[in-house]
């Protein structure tokens, strides 16, 4: 008991300063931004070829989503030899789900605009932190589906976005929509006055110890 | 006077998303090097701009710099 009581016992684990650096630094912003926009030019250009593309999934004169229902009959078939695309079965039950409701109309538009809008909000900075991982969701269900592609890389990359939320949107539109609205932890200056705490210009009120 | 600040630096971050989706639909056809330099240079003339517009609107009092999950 005692050592369970040891083991589970409150202690904060300090990062070292170099990931600090790395992740917390406004001096690492111009490396963030870099990223960022490398990550969303990719999405953008994604999503821009499933939206208006010669082979786009959307926006087309007959059915939508006739591309993504043949990514994911590909996906979840069983060829003759080798073995398939998906390794994990309640994965190919989802996509078979999916499929058989014809979810394809309606997800394909999800995908193209989802796409689209991370690549812009990346590039902008604009909820960077969410942006990211909205693309490390997209990136980790196209490899569930079997998909490599460019996708390990930009999962690690979205990934590393993820960690470095607070900065990674400083060279961009989260300059301002960060202090703005806050997080849940710790509202922002518009969300403040709303919650019935200190106003604009005013101190913070003291946290809980 | 700050509210027109703030205006310019919405519009110059407007302005980049507006040139990453014109630059990408004229160059969709491959995955080019080339488009990523005018949205990576829109992106630090909005920025520099979005600093100019942060010193006179946020900082010319004694606003204070949020640093969110700080300790």
């Amino acid at each position: 008991m005692a050592l369970l009581e040891r083991t589970l016992a409150s202690r904060e684990l300090h990062d070292p300063g170099f990931i600090r650096r790395i992740f917390a630094d406004t001096r690492m912003a111009p490396l963030w931004a870099v990223a960022r926009l490398y990550l969303g030019y990719q999405w953008l250009l994604a999503g821009w070829h499933k939206m208006w593309g010669s082979e786009r999934w959307i926006n087309l004169p007959g059915e939508d989503g006739l591309g993504l229902k043949g990514y994911w009959e590909r996906a979840v078939s069983f060829p003759e030899k080798g073995s398939p695309p998906i390794k994990y079965d309640w994965y190919r039950d989802f996509l078979q789900y999916m499929l058989d409701h014809e979810a394809y109309h309606w997800f394909s538009w999800l995908i193209a605009f989802g796409e689209v809008l991370a690549g812009v909000a990346l590039i902008v900075g604009a909820f960077t932190g969410l942006a990211a991982l909205a693309g490390a969701t997209m990136n980790f269900n196209f490899m569930l589906a079997g998909s490599a592609s460019t996708n390990p890389v930009l999962f690690i990359l979205a990934i590393l976005i993820v960690f470095g939320w607070k900065v990674a949107g400083w060279m961009g539109v989260d300059r301002w929509l960060l202090p703005a609205l806050g997080t849940p932890w710790e509202p922002g200056g518009l969300v403040r006055p709303m919650r019935g705490g200190a106003g604009p210009g005013q101190p913070p009120r003291p946290r809980p110890t | 006077m700050k509210l027109a600040l703030l205006g310019a630096g919405v519009l110059a971050w407007l302005g980049v998303a507006i040139i990453a989706v014109l630059v990408v639909n004229a160059w969709s056809d491959g995955n080019l090097v080339w488009p990523f330099f005018p949205i990576a240079a829109a992106v630090v003339v909005a920025w520099l701009i979005g600093e100019w517009v942060t010193e006179r609107v946020f900082l010319s009092g004694n606003s204070e710099e949020v640093r969110h999950g700080s300790a």
